[in-house]
């Protein structure tokens, strides 16, 4: 091996190292006693607890935000789809000014700080009776899933071949059947990857969900912050229990998205 | 089967028009090839005869309706792509089943027509595989599979072979001239390969800056070349060509000086002869023109040599076993039988 390249290898996994090692010490001290905690040499060998997975677990507030931010993020996430990726689709094939607008808009969505946004969105929610309800969160987060699976799917698209449509319009297939049969079969590995990514954007969300429920829509994030003003005693443990759950969907998609989700940022081309 | 005939067409991008007033009627059974340089709009006719580019002007016959405003699908025809495109998602049957499937064809008949297919273009042990796993020449038959199955009124082929490396590409276009005599359909291929057009057409349409330059048969083409671009562009190595004046019975300039192979008037002209029509002849031999090898290109069966006679430089092909050395003085001499002649200005090609 080359010297640069062992060199290159170190950084690398020092790199690594420094992103693993404190989400590997989160998850050991979700699983620790206070006493194990709270001691000036860290320990690596410990009893694992199951206590504060159950007190966070057994907590009403917990299990209720947990349903919210199911339920919000998935039909915020679900709506964005249905709604984004068709828009996707038109944009990538039908250029023109118009759509070059929408695709600009689309992003420029994002451009604006969450307070920006999160501020009139209180003041509209609460005018019009909706404030701290799933459907005033489900609405706003539709800012954020269809502006990143809109974004994120026109490059998808616009990679499939332009010539494989035209095979499919010659086998008489219309526009909506070119649509369902071919492009996005042929782009889903990048389109569910978006999906997936919208969906960690808005599990982790804080700000928005924090300005627009007070207690019934609650969302995870928003519930989980608020452990650390228990007491004046910060229950290290149960916090940690939390962010262990709550970095569980993020990382499952993760997992299973990964592969497409690189290649959505990447613009390497699947195929020529 | 079906004739196609172009009436008339035109084809514009907002104000910049590519194709005016192109008229073509190919009939039952013909194999059509559009040959010309990239950019001629070869494949824009050809698009617009699929449905895939819309027609700005003029009527489109195919089988003697008029199908301007039809769907590609419902053209009856069938269409092989440059790049194969293929539904990469599919597997190598379901490709070549897909448009028989929507088409709502039963599952015995495309069995039934799917068989013969697979086994004229040999692609039985790949039914199962997914096109990124085929080559290049396989993915291509997979395409003419999924075109032959629909049996079309008419086959269109955009560049079929250009992805494809030299020695498939001769492979595939042997395949194709079998096909069509199998099948004898009606056939309009594109390419900007002469050779593929000389080989596999009945009539060549050569095109240059979205009007016909030419058409006709590859040896009308060939021996008769109506224009300068024709000449130049077909033939390989290429014709060589002169800047004359005629007058007197003669044709000459500063270092060349020739009898005019049939009466001319007085004017410029511009003189084709291919390399093959130049043979080195011995001293004393009358018309031949004096000139000194400047290089020699070894072809394998045979010899290419670049020579200059004072200005002019030109391309002479001796057999492989003559030895020239560069800088050596030759006589070299233009069969009057193979001189092409052509008005210098227009370009149009004078006498027979």
């Amino acid at each position: 091996m080359k010297l640069s390249t062992l060199l290159l290898r170190i950084v690398l996994a020092c790199a690594a190292l420094m992103v693993l090692l404190p989400l590997l010490w989160t998850l050991l001290n979700a699983f620790k006693t206070n006493a194990d905690l709270l001691v000036n040499t860290p320990k690596l060998i410990f009893t694992p607890v199951w206590d504060n997975m159950q007190y966070v677990l057994g907590r009403r507030s917990v299990a209720r935000a947990l349903t919210n931010s199911l339920v919000i993020c998935s039909s915020a996430v679900a709506m964005g789809a249905l709604l984004g990726v068709p828009a996707a689709y038109v944009i990538a094939r039908v250029k023109n000014r118009l759509t070059r607008e929408a695709q600009f808009f689309a992003l420029s969505l994002r451009f604006l700080p969450p307070v920006a946004v999160a501020i009139p969105m209180m003041v509209i929610w609460l005018g019009l009776g909706f404030y701290d309800t799933r459907f005033a969160l489900i609405v706003t987060y539709m800012t954020i899933t269809i502006s990143i699976t809109v974004w994120l799917s026109i490059p998808a698209f616009e990679r499939v071949p332009i010539a494989v449509e035209e095979a499919a319009r010659v086998d008489r297939l219309g526009p909506y059947a070119t649509f369902f049969r071919v492009a996005l079969p042929i782009a889903r590995p990048q389109i569910l990857a978006a999906i997936a990514f919208s969906f960690i954007l808005v599990w982790n969300e804080f700000l928005l969900a924090m300005m627009l429920s007070t207690s019934k829509a609650r969302t995870l994030p928003v519930v989980a912050s608020e452990m650390s003003q228990l007491g004046m005693n910060v229950p290290w443990g149960v916090l940690n229990a939390a962010v262990v759950l709550l970095s569980l969907p993020p990382l499952i998609l993760l997992a299973v998205a990964g592969a497409g989700m690189n290649s959505v940022f990447s613009r390497k081309s699947t195929q020529d | 089967m079906a004739t196609v005939e172009c009436r008339n067409l035109c084809k514009s991008y907002g104000s910049h028009e590519v194709i005016r007033n192109f008229n073509l009627s190919i009939s039952d059974h013909e194999f059509i090839v559009f040959l010309g340089p990239s950019g001629c709009g070869k494949s824009t006719i050809l698009r617009m005869v699929a449905g895939l580019e819309e027609i700005t002007g003029g009527d489109l016959f195919i089988g003697g309706a008029r199908v301007n405003d039809r769907d590609p699908g419902d053209r009856g025809i069938a269409m092989v792509f440059q790049n194969y495109a293929l539904y990469p998602h599919m597997s190598v049957r379901e490709n070549i089943t897909f448009a028989l499937e929507r088409a709502g064809t039963s599952r015995d008949e495309i069995r039934r027509r799917l068989d013969p297919v697979v086994e004229t273009l040999g692609l039985d042990i790949y039914l199962g595989r997914k096109p990124t796993e085929l080559s290049g020449g396989q993915q291509q038959r997979v395409a003419i599979a999924r075109a032959m199955i629909k049996t079309p009124e008419v086959f269109l082929f955009d560049e079929p072979l250009s992805n494809l490396d030299a020695k498939l590409r001769g492979h595939l276009r042997v395949e194709i001239a079998r096909l069509h005599r199998a099948l004898n359909t009606t056939s309009v291929y594109v390419t900007h390969d002469q050779l593929e057009a000389m080989t596999l057409a009945d009539r060549i349409v050569l095109m240059n800056q979205g009007r016909i330059e030419q058409m006709g048969t590859p040896e009308e083409i060939y021996s008769r070349p109506a224009t300068v671009f024709t000449a130049g562009f077909i033939g390989t190595p290429s014709m060589n060509f002169f800047s004359l004046d005629a007058g007197e019975g003669r044709l000459r300039n500063a270092d060349i000086d020739l009898a005019a192979p049939f009466p001319l008037r007085a004017g410029k002209v511009t003189l084709g002869i291919r390399p093959g029509a130049i043979r080195l002849v011995p001293e004393g031999t009358p018309d031949a023109i004096a000139a000194t090898v400047e290089r020699d290109e070894f072809h394998g069966d045979m010899r290419l040599i670049s020579l200059n006679a004072g200005a002019e430089s030109f391309m002479v092909s001796v057999p492989a076993a003559t030895r020239l050395s560069e800088g050596e003085r030759v006589l070299a001499h233009l069969d009057p039988a193979s001189l092409h002649v052509f008005d210098a200005e227009s370009g149009q090609r004078l006498g027979d």
